[in-house]
Formats: structure tokens, sequence, C-alpha cells
């Protein structure tokens, strides 16, 4: 909600011209009033309006910088007839306004183009440029007409002061939490030019073949085409180009060229998702990374958490080969300590601390104790089935005639519920304190039919409330059941245990997935980091630095266990602030940066949006998965990924929703 | 199926077809300046929306596919006005040197502005300076490009280069070498014939003729053995010279058929010569009559049947090693395979999403098969194994597997690759027997062929549904050509591979079903562009003059197994075989009369010249002329034991031109200008102590050959590339491709 002078956002009308200020209505979108906190903004002008936040806008050069970001942006696009002449004509009539030689006859031309322009441009931008432009001829057509007529240039059109900060987005790249340019990489695909797929992925997420295969893809559920039909399969688009660099051997196609060397070094701790992208995007701007990693093997949770079947490890080691082809330095098998911290402190210009969370939370019920034999949490067991499945250490997971009950609901449960059925165990249960639709919810719908079809028990409204032992020995659980129980006030419905339904189920593993939490032993107490109330480190969520200058957090020792995607977004923005922080000291953020983070607070998407030329009723692609009985036995790799021709199919459902966003400042 | 309507007009298609190409085969009409079929769409011209009952908006007819019970409307006022004004956009600031331009009279912006009644320009935009480029053959004029994207998309998707990409700009977009600071490609050309304006040009014609001034002769390149569609476009030679013919450029029907830079720019290859060598034609009868004709399969299918004609009615000997080693390998072939034919085409191999190469380098060999890999492993993501002793780095972006092997393995190769295929098959005991005894570890030793590689090429072909296996040229001169071809065969009848043979010349299929062939032996021959002691010659050298094959009419048999029409582009003075029959006693008025003679019982037709289509219609694939069919064919043929694999030592070269190069005719064109060298790779030039620009000297095979060495950065490995065009009538290599050689530096 913000004060607006004036406002077509989104289809409101707020006008409060000659309206007294402390009278001014609100809108009712978030829009970027406040531009950072030293700067206010004058206004926000977009693909979907405009919004004036001050009387004293010139809003004829508002709209001529705006049609001029089209062309300075354009190089996301120029790709259509109506949209790469349409808008340069669009600009330069604008101009001619705005600098005092229009005539009438350029306010039609500037509608009629417009009309083509919205009606048959290729992509959004060019459909909905137009847009906010005809808005303002409309409600401030004097202002036009006075230029016009009296031949005379627009108030501000030779003021400098004004900062015009324009920003590309899209809905998916805005769902997704690295921004990755989706429309850009799914367009690779659609053209057949996979390189230009990759590097347009890379940009932001260096682990193009690792998401796209275990993406939980946020950004799916912000598809637009989802308002036509259904969304596009975004995330399975994504490993075309990767598997394009990969088959043909070609070396890595990185976004950017390597810049030379800043003579700066960072230290990053972790070599999961997080540090990856950290070191990744670091070692691009030329900032040497020293990578340390507690376990033998590279890549976190990824590597030792996420299984075979789900994420073939010959492809995660393509995505860390691409970070070391940087000069990236990775040293394995070392566990930092708080004396090593403040070792690093001194030698390294930066830290950048990405350790996850790698300690099993409890199930929280009597008799929970780490020395019964057969409680077992569920990173320990991840990490032995993993290190031996992928890389022959250690030895392998059997459990042949065993009875394994899991408590969780999140994909570290099905990762542990799967691998039990591929370890051989007979009966593999999953206790989840809430119903179906929560835990598809949480994990996929793939995810969940895979394990069910492969057997895999789930015992939904369940609660573990005692572990029943006989000298340490793991015998049984007395689980308890519950039911939804409707609020009578209408607020959400209540879990309530049903009494005398509890019953004993006798178990060889009770496997604690609930969570995880972070392992942050190796901050030095005197730093006295501030840490989030669920334990971990805090940063502002912008910048990540955490309240120690130049030690900075990303992915899950920051955020709490989350997503891969989440990872990558965090440390990718952490990346490029410390690239700026070792060479001057000083945390900031680009422009680029806080507009990315106004979009999302606007949010891009729109679900109420009616979508229009487009035919709607093109299915989405699904591609095909290994059967129950091919895959339950082995760590073959489930989804087979898309045809090529799927692939292309499901790509040019993509609408390439590319929108442009400006604010005055 | 899916069945909708367009304008009223119930029309179906399969699944996934667009609603442009189901109007375009049902002759109705909407406008496009950007689509091109053979390519996904470049959806930047936006003319071919249309109107969709119930749906709000315009749809992209080129990129949406049909959907069940759609009713289409593709002309109304609403998109009339919007197409009008796309047009009135085109043509800000286009500039206005149609009076120069080359594509004038050509041009689809010239076209689609008069359609569209566009007379006067409305709106304006700032002009900008657009600086012309000079890429060697290619001109490029950014400010004539309309940016519709054709180029990119068919360099990219159809030839395999990726030579060139769009810089994004907006209003400044524009053409660029990919990656690079000028263009660095095959120069094929294609580029220039998809330009539906005059942005792309070939700098050897522009400025040179008004398109609408040259004739266009449909014909059937001669270079190579995919004898691609094309015109021959003939105009006079100069003002001073009325009645004197030139061929100003040959263009192709670039929505159905691509073309190769040989074919496009080596078009001037025709002997001129000025009136009848009376003389030298009484010789040339009293030649032949001594006994034997030695040939190269440059020629026409009616040529070679006056040739057999000869040989039926003189009893002479008719040589043609090359053509005689392909007639074995597909006897051999056909002997397991129970066809007389291979069953796949280029069209297979397009639409194939498993390809197996094995003894070619392709993109030299045969322009078209590599295209039409390049569209497989682009459209259908085909895993394209490439099987070859020479990494080819023009491969790279197409093959996903290189399997290198020892030179002179070849059979070896084929018994681990049939193994590989044929496993889990059902086989007569012999053939099962055959396979037990393989010395597995011999041949993966000898031939450098793991058992790991066979493995990932078979983990290849799991999913894949349309598979192909191309077999070159290095097979069919091998030492073991006939126990190759065999186990080819069994790969043919036994699984899902369909096999294709390149033929390792121009009309070698047709020569090799058309002649009964002899095997070479010393004493007098006439040589037919080829050595011999008394030499009839197209390429200007012999005894007698001859037509070329841009001189003649006449057919060819295709690497498609298509015979297919060629035409007269110029004029010939001089006599031809047919005189030369004639004067034999062999009559007949016209060369054209063979072609309803051409033998029934290998698979010609008995059609008339006459009859024969040379262009492309609007099906989509080639239906030039008709197609052979394969006779069934006894499978009595026995597999022999693969024993020991010979072994190349030392210094090998490998007899291989240079892309665009082919044959004596493509050396005289003028625009192919470019040196014969031995080239190898830094590695080889280390081994063979040489360095770039030495002058070498060498025998290879029975030809001592003199020529300078240079380094070539895009090879690999111990290999050079010995080129054979330049040797006039001794390019035709007939014998195994490798050769063992002396390398001596010469004067230096």
């Amino acid at each position: 909600m913000s004060k607006v002078y004036f406002s077509t956002w989104r289809g409101e009308m707020i006008n409060n011209i000659n309206v007294p200020q402390d009278e001014w209505k609100e809108s009712a979108y978030n829009l970027p009033a406040q531009y950072d906190s030293a700067r206010d903004a004058k206004a926000f002008i977009g693909w979907d309006g405009v919004a004036l936040f001050k009387g004293d806008i010139d809003v004829v050069r508002l709209a001529t910088e705006y049609a001029a970001q089209y062309q300075i942006y354009s190089e996301a696009c120029g790709r259509c007839a109506p949209g790469r002449w349409g808008g340069r004509i669009l600009y330069d009539l604008m101009d001619k306004i705005a600098r005092g030689e229009g005539s009438v006859a350029d306010m039609d031309h500037l509608k009629e183009v417009s009309r083509t322009m919205q009606t048959t441009s290729k992509c959004e931008i060019g459909k909905t440029v137009p847009t906010p432009l005809l808005d303002l001829m409309e409600h401030f057509e004097a202002d036009f007409m006075d230029l016009i007529d009296n031949q005379k240039a627009s108030p501000h059109y030779h003021l400098k002061e004004i900062s015009y900060i324009a920003k590309i987005t899209a809905p998916c790249t805005d769902a997704c939490p690295a921004h990755v340019d989706i429309p850009g990489y799914i367009e690779g695909v659609r053209d057949l030019r996979f390189d230009d797929s990759l590097i347009a992925t890379r940009q932001t997420m260096p682990l193009a073949h690792t998401c796209g295969r275990v993406c939980p893809h946020p950004c799916e559920d912000e598809c637009r085409r989802t308002n036509l039909d259904e969304p596009i399969s975004i995330m399975a688009l994504k490993r075309l180009g990767a598997d394009y660099e990969t088959d043909h051997g070609f070396g890595f196609f990185h976004p950017i060229e390597k810049k030379a060397s800043t003579g700066k070094k960072v230290a990053v701790i972790g070599s999961g998702p997080a540090g990856l992208t950290t070191a990744y995007y670091l070692a691009l701007e030329g900032v040497h990374c020293d990578v340390y990693e507690e376990l033998p093997v590279l890549g976190g949770e990824v590597a030792v958490g996420v299984p075979e079947y789900r994420m073939p490890i010959d492809k995660y080691n393509k995505d860390i080969e691409a970070v070391a082809d940087l000069g990236v330095n990775f040293i394995t098998n070392t566990k930092v300590t708080a004396d090593m911290m403040r070792q690093f402190e001194k030698e390294y210009d930066a830290i950048m601390v990405a350790t996850g969370t790698r300690i099993s939370k409890a199930v929280r019920c009597q008799n929970e104790r780490p020395e019964i034999e057969g409680y077992w949490g569920a990173i320990e067991m991840l990490d032995q089935i993993n290190l031996w499945d992928k890389y022959g250490i250690g030895e392998p997971v059997d459990l042949t005639g065993k009875t394994v009950a899991c408590v969780g609901g999140g994909f570290t449960s099905m990762d542990v519920v799967r691998c039990s059925i591929r370890a051989g165990a007979k009966r593999v249960i999953m206790l989840y304190r809430r119903d179906e639709k929560t835990i598809i919810r949480n994990t996929t719908y793939e995810e969940y039919h895979e394990a069910v079809e492969e057997g895999v028990e789930f015992i939904f409204h369940s609660a573990v409330d005692r572990i029943v032992d006989e000298n340490d020995v793991l015998k049984s659980l007395i689980v308890d059941m519950y039911e939804l129980v409707p609020d009578p006030e209408g607020g959400r419905p209540n879990l309530e245990k049903i009494e005398g339904a509890s019953y004993e189920l006798e178990v060889d593993y009770l496997i604690p997935a609930v969570s995880q939490s972070a392992d942050l032993d190796l901050l030095p107490e005197e730093w006295a980091l501030e840490q989030t109330s669920w334990a971990t480190i805090k940063t502002n969520g912008k910048d990540y630095m955490t309240s120690r200058k130049g030690i900075f957090a990303s992915g899950d020792c920051e955020y709490g266990p989350m997503t891969i995607v989440n990872a990558v977004g965090q440390a990718k923005r952490a990346a490029s602030v410390m690239a700026r922080y070792v060479q001057t000291g000083e945390v900031t953020l680009l422009d680029d940066e806080i507009m990315e983070d106004h979009l999302r607070k606007m949010k891009v998407y729109d679900k109420n949006e009616k979508v229009t030329g487009w035919l709607p009723g093109l299915p989405r692609e699904q591609s095909e998965v290994l059967s129950a009985d091919e895959r339950k036995t082995n760590n073959r790799e489930v989804n087979l990924g898309f045809t090529q021709e799927q692939a292309i199919a499901e790509a040019d459902r993509c609408m390439r929703c590319y929108y442009i966003a400006m604010a005055a400042v | 199926m899916v069945n909708f309507t367009i304008n009223g007009q119930s029309v179906s298609c399969e699944k996934g077809e667009t609603i442009l190409n189901v109007a375009r085969k049902n002759a109705i009409y909407i406008p496009t300046m950007c689509y091109l079929q053979k390519t996904t769409p470049c959806a930047s011209c936006r003319l071919c929306s249309v109107e969709a009952e119930g749906v709000e908006g315009f749809v992209l007819s080129c990129q949406a596919p049909a959907i069940e019970g759609l009713c289409v409307i593709t002309e109304s006022d609403s998109l009339h006005k919007e197409r009008v004004n796309i047009m009135k956009m085109y043509d800000v600031n286009h500039p206005l040197e149609c009076g120069v331009c080359d594509k004038s009279g050509a041009c689809d912006l010239q076209n689609k502005t008069l359609e569209f009644n566009v007379g006067t320009q409305e709106f304006s935009a700032k002009d900008q300076h657009r600086k012309i480029e000079h890429w060697g053959r290619i001109n490029y004029d950014p400010a004539l490009c309309i940016l519709c994207e054709k180029c990119t998309h068919v360099c990219n998707e159809v030839i395999g280069d990726d030579a060139i990409d769009l810089y994004f700009g907006g209003y400044g977009s524009k053409v660029i070498p990919k990656n690079s600071e000028t263009l660095d490609c095959t120069f094929c050309g294609e580029c220039i014939s998809v330009c539906p304006v005059g942005a792309l040009v070939s700098s050897d014609f522009q400025y040179t003729a008004n398109a609408w001034e040259l004739s266009k002769i449909p014909a059937a390149c001669a270079h190579c053995s995919a004898a691609c569609a094309l015109e021959y476009e003939v105009k006079h030679e100069s003002i001073d010279a009325i009645g004197q013919e030139k061929i100003y450029r040959v263009t192709n029907d670039f929505e159905v058929n691509t073309l190769c830079g040989a074919g496009r720019f080596a078009y001037d290859f025709e002997n001129r010569i000025y009136g009848k060598d009376k003389e030298a034609f009484l010789g040339a009868i009293e030649a032949i009559k001594k006994g034997a004709i030695r040939f190269s399969s440059l020629i026409t299918n009616e040529e070679a049947m006056i040739l057999q004609r000869m040989k039926e009615k003189l009893g002479i000997k008719l040589f043609n090693q090359e053509a005689l080693n392909f007639s074995k390998f597909m006897k051999a072939y056909g002997s397991t395979s129970g066809q007389s034919l291979y069953s796949a085409t280029l069209e297979h191999i397009r639409s194939s999403d498993a390809i197996v190469i094995i003894g070619s380098r392709i993109a030299t060999d045969n322009p078209a098969v590599r295209y039409a890999m390049t569209t497989a492993a682009r459209h259908k993501g085909a895993r394209i194994t490439y099987m070859h002793p020479i990494e080819d780095a023009l491969m790279q972006n197409t093959a996903k597997q290189y399997v290198k092997y020892e030179v002179g393995a070849e059979e070896g190769v084929m018994a681990l690759l049939a193994k590989t295929l044929l496993e889990g098959k059902t086989l007569d005991s012999e053939i099962s027997a055959f396979f037990a005894e393989l010395d597995l570890g011999y041949l993966e030793a000898e031939s450098n062929v793991g058992d790991e590689e066979m493995m990932q090429l078979k983990k290849n072909l799991t999913r894949t549904k349309k598979r192909t296996l191309i077999l070159g040229a290095d097979l069919i001169a091998h030492a073991k050509a006939e126990n190759i071809a065999r186990l080819a065969g069994l790969i043919e009848k036994h699984t899902e591979f369909k096999v294709m043979i390149v033929a390792p010349s121009t009309n070698t299929l047709g020569v090799s079903l058309i002649c009964d062939l002899d095997e070479e032996s010393e004493g007098y021959a006439v040589g037919y562009n080829a050595r011999g002691e008394f030499v009839l010659s197209s390429f200007g050298e012999g005894d007698l003059d001859m037509p070329s094959l841009n001189q003649q009419e006449g057919t060819f048999t295709t690497i498609d197994k298509r015979v297919v029409p060629t035409n007269v582009a110029l004029p010939y003075n001089g006599y031809v075989l047919n005189d030369l029959a004639n004067a034999l006693g062999i009559r007949a008025e016209y060369t054209i009369d063979y072609t309803s003679q051409l033998p029934y019982s290998v698979g010609f037709e008995c059609n008339a010249f006459d009859t024969l289509n040379a262009r492309y219609g609007n099906a989509i694939k080639d239906s030039r002329g008709y197609e052979l069919k394969s006779i069934e064919v006894t499978c009595d043929g026995v597999l022999s034991s693969v024993d020991e694999l010979p072994e190349f030592n030392g210094t090998v070269l490998y007899a291989c031109n240079p892309v665009l190069q082919f044959t004596p005719n493509t050396q005289k064109a003028h625009q192919l200008e470019e040196e014969a060298c031995l080239r190898g790779s830094e590695q080889f030039a280390i081994a063979a102590k040489l360095s770039d620009g030495d002058r070498v000297e060498f025998d290879f095979g029975t030809l001592r050959q003199k020529r300078i060495f240079k380094i070539d950065t895009a090879l690999k490995g111990t290999i050079a590339l010995n080129p054979a065009y330049d040797l006039g009538l001794a390019a035709m290599v007939s014998s195994y491709r490798y050769q063992s050689v002396k390398i001596s530096k010469v004067g230096s």
C-alpha cells in the first residue's frame, strides 16, 4: 500500500490531481514509493500501467524515457518487426514531442503504432511497452498538447538530476529465487541454440544440470501460461543447454569471460550449492576462491543427500567442473573450526559461510535417545547411502528384511523412504502429521506418487508418541493418530489426537527427517554473530552480510533448510555484493538488484490477468519416467527427460513474458 | 489426427502440425516474411497472425499447432490493418536502392509491399549509419536486413556451421559472425539463398545481373552423389556477345532443399570449345575399337548406358575401379540384407533420432548427408556416433560420441559394431558362430575401439525409435570391403537400423547398376575423364573434347536412389558420346533416348526423359524423377572370419578434399580458388618433422605428388589430409583412402 498522486497500475484508477496531499487515496499495490533508504521514487512505470508518487513529475519525459529503455534494453528483444521498428518509432515520436517539435499527427501515429505493437509483437515487452504510454497520453493529454501547441520542450527535458532506472523482468524470473532468465533459456531451446540457452541460465544459475532435475520450480507456480492452460515445464527445459555442452564435449559456456585477477581472495566454507555459486560468480569477477569442504567429496547435500536416481552424480559433477574451470580451488576433508575462521579473517578479504544444515532434528517423542540402535538420523543415513552409491566410499546400506519408519514430509524424508526401498527394506512407512495434499505441496506431485508406486506406505495424520526399545535396541513405535477438527470460529482446522486410536508399530529403524539445523560451531564465540530465532545466521536478506563485517552467509545455514535454487539465489546476490566489498570495503546493491527486490515485493505475476493472443488448450508435455518395477531396485535416473521434440513443443508454449519496469528517482 | 477449419474449409493434420503448414498444404494463403519450412519458426515478422474463433487476440500461425475443432480465419479487416502496419514498419528507412539491388524483382519485401499496397511512409524513425560487411564470398548490408532470422536459423539448424548470430540491439540489431571477427564457415551460401531481401548477397554475383534477366535452368548438381536440385541462372555473357551464354549464379528452392558451396559457387566448369574437331573424333572411334574404355563416374546414366552398349556391341572392356568397388560392395551387402539397394534416404536421416556413421569424413565427402545429420541432431536430438580415425571439428556440434579407430581397422570395427547391434537377435547358426568366434581382445586392441565405447554406443540407442547407419567411402575401397558390406547387410536385415551407403562420386550408383564393369588390366585404353592412351575429356585437356555436366541433359542416380534429370545450362558445340556411339553403329538420335532404356532388371523404370520432373513441387520431399526399385535378392552371403587387421605405421595420409572441393570440375570454378595443400595438425607436423609452408614430395599410391604442407589448427591427430581434386584425370581415387607414405622436403 502506498500513497500515490496518480496510478493506473493493474487497472486501478487513482487520480489525486488537484487533491491536497493528505487526502490522497492509496494504491492497492506495494509500489516502490521509497526507492532505497536514501531516496524516494517520483514515479514507477511498467507493463501494467504507471504510478506517480509526486505531482511534479514531467510525464512526457517519463514516457520518453520509458520508450528509450525499450531501445536500451532491447538486447533482450529486437526480435520481431513490430517490436523492433515500432519501439523505435515510439521513442522517436515521443522524443520529438518532448523536445518541442511534435505535431498532432504524431499523437495519432503513436496510438496507431502502439496498437500494432500491442496486438502483434512477439513478446510481452513489445506488447506492453505502449500500455503506460497510452495511459499517460490519455490522462495527461493536456500536457502533451501544450508542448505540441507551443512547440516547447517538456519541463524536465534537459534536467539531469532525475535518474530513470529500468529493469527487465518476467513473472517466472521474478518468482525464481535465483532470478534466472527463464524466457531466455527457453528461447534458446525453441531456436535450437542450446549454447545460448545455457549461457542465459548461467548468468544467475551455475548449476544447470542440477536445477534442470531437482528444482521444486517455484517459477512454475507463477508462470503466466497457467492463466491460459497449464504452466510451462520450465525446470525440465533447463537441462537441454547443459546436456548440449556435456554431450558434445564442448568447453564450458560461461556467461561472461572471466575477468582479470583482482588480487583479492575469499574463503568459502562449504561446497554445496551456495558455496559453489559464490565461488563461481566471484571467480568470474576475478576474485580467487578457496572452497573448504568437510566431506571427502564436493557438492554438499546435493552430492550426499539427493539420491542418484534423482540426481545422477556425473551430471552434478559437470556443474562442479564448470566452477572448477574458472580456477576455483577446492580443499576437501577439511572441517573448518573457529580457530581457522579467526585465521581466515586475517588471510582473506572476505568469508562466505555456506555450511548448510546438517544436523537431523529430533522427532520429539518419548524415549528418543540417539544411542538406541535403529534410531538413525536422515542425514547420516543418506550420507552413507550416497557416499557408497556415488563414490564407493564407506559401506553399502542393506535393509533387506527390515521395516523402516520415517517421520517427515519434506524432500529429505522422501529421499529416505525411496532409498530404503532401493536398499531392499521389507516394509517402508512414512509417518506424517498432516494430509496427502500438504505432503504434495511440500514436495512435488511426482515425488509423492513415485514413492507410492515404489511401495512406500504413507500414514497420514500420525505422529510417534514413544519409542519402545529393549536394551537400547529399537523394537517398536507407539503411534498416535490425529484428525482435523474444524475451527468453530472459522479459522484453520486443528489437528487433534484421536483418543484410543494409538497403536504399536513394530520397526527396525526410525529415521527422523523432520528438519535439520545448522551446525554453527565454526563461528568464533567472540564474534557473537547474530542469529535468527531458528538458530541460523542472520543477515538482512538483501546483501547477505552477517553482523560482522566481511563475513557473509548464504544457503541453508542462513535461511534454514530450503531449496537448492534458494541457496543459489542468495549466493549469487552475495557474490555480487562481495565482489564489490573486497574492492571497496563497502556493502552496496546495484540498481538492478534494488529493482529486483522491489519487483519481488510487488510480485510480477498476476494470476487474475486475462491472457490474449495465444491459443489455449495446448497441454504441458510430460517426460517419460521409468516404471516402478524398472526403478525400485536400482539407482537409474527415474525421470528420462524430454525427447527433443517434446522439448521444442514445450518451449513453443512459452509466451516470452518479458516486461520492463522503470522507476524515476 | 486433428480436425479443424480454416476459413470455413475443413482440414485435418497430424498432432503438432502448425496452422500455417496445414494452410499451405491446403493451398490457403497466409502471408509470411520470416517463415522457413525446414527450420523452427523464427516468429519475427508476425504477418502470419490469424484469428481463431473464441480466442481473443491474434494467434501466430507459424508457431501454433492446430487443435481439434478450432475455427481459423486468415483474412479479416483487423488482420489486414495490422499486416499493412507491419509492412509500413518494415519499409521505414529501408534504402530505396531497388534499382541496383540484386534482390529486386525477386524480393519478398518488394512483393509484400506491393501486396499490402504500402505506397507512402507515415511513420519515421531516425536513420542510422550501417556499415556493409565483406565476408569473402558473402557481403552483408545491415541497412537492407529485415532481421527475419532465416539465415541464422538455417546456418545452425540445417547446415551445422552455426557461424552467424544475431546481435540483439532493437533497432540496431544485425547479423554478425558468431564468436569471430569475420565470417568463418564452410561458405555453403545457404544464408544468401534464404535471405528474403538483398542483405546477404554473393559478392561475386553482386551487381552483375537483375533477377528477371536470368533464365533458370532446372538441373541436378554434378559434384557429389546427392545430386541436389538446383537452378543454373543464365544470361548472355555481355552486350558484345549476344548468344554467348554464361552462368551467372546457381540458386536453389531453399524451402525444401539445401545446397553446399560447391553446388552454389562451382558452376562454371563448362568445357568451352569452338567447333568440332573432326580429326580427333575419328581418332577416338579408332581408339575405342582397340578394346577398352576407362571412365569416371562423373557421367550421366545415359552416357553409362551408351558405354554399356559399346561394350555389348564391340566387346570392349569397361574400367571404372571406383564404381566396380561400389558394385561389389552393394552385391555383398545384398547377399546378407536380401535387397539390392540400401534402404535409408536423406529424409530418413533427417528424421532419425540415432545415427551411427563410419568410414567417412562426411562434411567434405557429402555435405547433403551432413546437413541431414545436422537437422536430425537439432530437431530430433539425434544421438550421433561418429566413427573415424580423424576427428572432424565441423561435426562436434552434431555428433555426441566420437569413436576413433585405427586406420585400416574398418573390418574389425564393423565386426564389433555388428556384434553390438545384433546382440539378442535371432541369427542363423553360422552367423552366430561367426560372432562367437571373434577374437574380441585382439580386435579391440588393434582397432583401438574399446568395449566401453560400444556400451556407450548401445546406451545412446535407448529410447530411440528411428535409426540410421551410414557407411562411407573408406569402407568401399577397403581390402575387406565385401566382408564389411556383409556385416552391414546383417544390421539392415536384423535390426531397426536403416543403412545408407555414401557413393564416392556423383553417379557411382548409376554406373554400378548400368555397366558391366571389368577388372582393371594393363594395356591400351581410352580414358573418358580418366587416364588413358586416348583421352575424351570434359576437363579440357584431352584428345577429344566432351561436354561437361552442365552442358548435358540426362539423369543421375542419387544417394536417395532416385533417378533425377539434369538439363543443359550452356550450349556445347562439339561432339558428344552419343555421336561416337552412332559412328560405331549404336544408333540413337539423342543421348536422352537412353533414359527409357535404363535396365529395368536392376530397378530403373522405362520413363522417357521428358516425363521426369526436375523441380520440387509443394511436397516437402524430393519428388524429382523417380525412385529406383530395390530388388529382392537371395541371402547367400557368407561372412569370412576376421583375421588380421592391417597396420599402418609411419606417416599416414588420407585422400580427402577440402570442403567444397570434389573434382576437377570444382577446381575449375573461379569462385573456389584455393591452393591444394597437404593439411595436417600441429601434432602431425611435429611427427613428420614439417613446418607450415614446407614444399614436400611423396608417392601416394602410384602417383608421385608435390605439394605445399600447411598446418591446420582445426585438425587433430597424426593423419594428414591429401586432396585429389586438383589431379585432373587422376582425381578419382579408387584405392583405399589411407596410405603410408615417405615424405621428403624439396627445395628448402
